[in-house]
């Protein structure tokens, strides 16, 4: 008889990586020889949301890639499918385009990311790398079936693999020889709460000729125009981003997150201290607790509301936390692999340092510390199910509905 | 006005003010809470006289009702008290209709999805064939879940355009399996995001009486849809190997092997022929 073995999609999707280099995975043009330029001169580019930050995306990518299409919904009003586009879907039929940077707002950086991948591009994404939890499941799985390269945009990890003190807590974290970790790591400041809050008042305005409204709200709520919801401004908005927290978190923990070795897991208790958030506007709170199972705990503390955070003093990870033998082992131990940079990872098609899991659980501390925020209460959480427990109603931010006809 | 409403006013008038730039900067915690907790007592009456202060966008200003709605939805939940929950949703539930501005039932819908439970499902299933309001009470009915699937199937028949795309899109989100031969029938609808809708919906209900359409769909020679129709293949095939139905998701991974052999499509052959050799097929 034969036995079945349930395996998950997690599961499956991690196995069939691994046999990836049996086959041949690299884009025909990075083989060079007859008939094929090298990569530097072929690398057909797209820029999708052009706004502030879009050429500086699209340099970050720090491959010699052409830029053959710029994507935005603001471009109605000049757009000629064929270098100028309005909708990302077209852009992605095209054979030409190997690789695409996103630098629209947050709540499309998921749906554009999977859509690319599902085209076969290679994706190099603004931060935050989603609006919420779900997202950045759905983007890991797409990454890993397609096969593809995605990095996010911020590198303060690859700083990080350079400092020895960094590479010391990161081999003992990862030997799992610290039985319990007893770091404190507390952020204060920086994390732009006022300046990224969004206007509760504001009256509908008219949709500027140029601009797709539609296309632009995309898979969030329909509300009115207005012109805070765009152009930068759109930070204060929970329908787009996270306010600050979103904006400057990912910058400020990517790095924590590999010192720490926490890319594959996520934290179990998450409390906040913060007045009664708006439905719509992200507006000011105080600060964010957050603990993972193994002890670590990383405070959030704004410095812009109320009373500062005094539960905990900043503390590191030492040597000294371990038994003598334990310490031989880790001096022992190699040091972690060198972080791969997005263009390396293009060429050779192994995985980039940013990597999609790693982005993921990174904005998943964002999107645990705004549920905390928005709900008002302690949050349980299983890294391993990415579900809150014992709280259905908060759960329902984990993995938020969509606009017809956008999805996950 | 009434004496109750003039309490209710004042109350909410605690509530703080926007700074000159309409931002809550300056808000005190204990204060807003301390509102929260008298207007929860005042229930239905509160309830329905906040939603009696909601306006239309662009036609006065109800900040402070709005923030004290969406509070008083956070509120009920922190209680943990199921009957006070209900309460709250069920006052909600009965002020949605005709007699109140699209705007303000669409504010009412979007608290519905923060706090209700099975017991405002069909009052939210009621508004999925108004164009207006179909993705909100869609999007509220998928968080609540429980009984949204229902909701969904009972309107489809009767549903066109942008909501009838909903409804089969939220077919897909809820998995209703029982749903599947109805969808089947979209996936060569005339328009375009209801047919890929429809596709993706089978995928995610892993429908492995769907294997066949949706192969043949994703043979298209519309690029974006082939696209689409290949990665709800490919989402299928991994809900089907999850559920232990191995041949059927080597099929379609053999298939799709065999038919991506132009090089723009390589990356989709690579990943059915790592998919087959992870299960052990070549």
């Amino acid at each position: 008889m034969t036995k079945n073995r349930i395996v998950t999609r997690r599961q499956f999707l991690k196995s069939s990586i691994g046999v990836a280099t049996a086959f041949t995975i690299v884009p025909r043009h990075v083989l060079g020889g007859e008939g094929n330029t090298p990569p530097s001169e072929t690398v057909g580019g797209a820029l999708i949301g052009c706004g502030g930050r879009g050429s500086g995306t699209f340099e970050t990518m720090g491959l010699s890639a052409k830029l053959l299409v710029s994507c935005d919904v603001k471009f109605l009003d000049r757009a000629d499918n064929k270098t100028i586009y309005t909708d990302f879907r077209k852009v992605l039929e095209r054979k030409d385009i190997d690789v695409v940077a996103i630098a629209t707002p947050p709540h499309w950086h998921a749906l554009i990311s999977i859509a690319a991948m599902e085209a076969g591009k290679d994706v190099l994404c603004e931060k935050p790398m989603t609006r919420f939890i779900a997202e950045g499941r759905a983007v890991v799985e797409a990454e890993k079936r397609y096969n593809r390269i995605f990095q996010v945009g911020t590198f303060g990890r690859f700083g990080e693999r350079q400092k020895k003190e960094s590479i010391l807590i990161h081999k003992i974290i990862k030997s799992g020889l610290l039985k319990k970790c007893e770091a404190v790591s507390i952020k204060q400041g920086g994390f732009k709460v006022k300046e990224w809050s969004g206007k509760v008042n504001s009256q509908p305005e008219p949709i500027p000729p140029n601009l797709d409204w539609d296309m632009y709200v995309g898979p969030s709520p329909m509300k009115p125009y207005h012109r805070h919801r765009t152009g930068g401004t759109h930070r204060g908005y929970w329908d787009y981003e996270g306010g600050g927290l979103s904006d400057m978190g990912q910058h400020y923990f990517d790095p924590f997150q590999w010192t720490y070795a926490k890319d594959d897991t996520s934290p179990v208790e998450i409390e906040a201290y913060a007045p009664p958030a708006h439905p719509d506007a992200c507006g000011m709170w105080g600060w964010v607790e957050l603990k993972y199972a193994d002890g670590l705990t990383l405070v959030f503390d704004s410095g812009e509301w109320g009373q500062p955070y005094n539960r905990k003093e900043s503390r590191g990870v030492r040597l000294n936390d371990l038994d003598e033998e334990s310490r031989k082992k880790i001096e022992a131990m190699p040091d972690p692999e060198p972080l791969i940079s997005f263009a390396e990872a293009v060429k050779t098609r192994k995985r980039p340092g940013g990597h999609a899991e790693a982005a993921h659980r990174c904005a998943t501390l964002l999107h645990l510390a705004n549920i905390a925020i928005r709900t008002g209460r302690k949050i349980r959480y299983d890294p391993i199910k990415e579900e809150i427990i014992g709280d259905q109603e908060a759960n329902r931010l984990v993995n938020q509905p969509m606009r017809a006809p956008w999805h996950l | 006005m009434n004496e109750s409403s003039s309490g209710l006013a004042a109350l909410v008038s605690k509530l703080p003010d926007p700074d000159e730039q309409g931002m809550l900067s300056n808000i005190d915690k204990q204060v807003v809470e301390n509102v929260i907790t008298e207007v929860h007592k005042g229930g239905r009456d509160s309830i329905v006289g906040l939603i009696n202060m909601l306006v239309e966008p662009g036609k006065g200003d109800d900040v402070k009702p709005r923030y004290a709605l969406h509070c008083l939805a956070v509120y009920v939940c922190k209680l943990q008290d199921p009957n006070q929950q209900q309460a709250f949703t069920t006052a909600l539930a009965s002020q949605l209709g005709d007699n109140r501005p699209k705007a303000v039932q669409s504010y009412v819908i979007r608290q519905l999805q923060v706090a209700g439970g099975k017991e405002v499902a069909s009052s939210l299933g009621n508004l999925l064939c108004d164009e207006e309001l179909c993705q909100d009470a869609a999007q509220a009915l998928v968080a609540i879940g429980d009984g949204a699937a229902e909701q969904f199937r009972n309107a489809l028949p009767k549903a066109a355009g942008k909501c009838r795309l909903t409804i089969v899109q939220n077919l897909g989100v809820v998995r209703d399996a029982r749903s599947a031969n109805l969808l089947r029938q979209f996936v060569n609808d005339s328009d375009r995001d209801t047919k890929l809708a429809a596709a993706w919906a089978l995928a995610n209900i892993a429908d492995t009486g769907s294997m066949d359409t949706l192969l043949k769909a994703a043979d298209t020679e519309n690029p974006y849809e082939r696209i689409k129709l290949t990665q709800a293949c490919l989402v299928l095939a991994e809900k089907l190997l999850t559920a232990g139905k191995k041949n059927e998701a080597a099929k379609i991974y053999t298939r799709l092997r065999d038919t991506r052999t132009d090089e723009s499509e390589k990356y989709v052959r690579d990943a059915a022929m790592n998919a087959l050799a992870a299960i052990g097929e070549r």
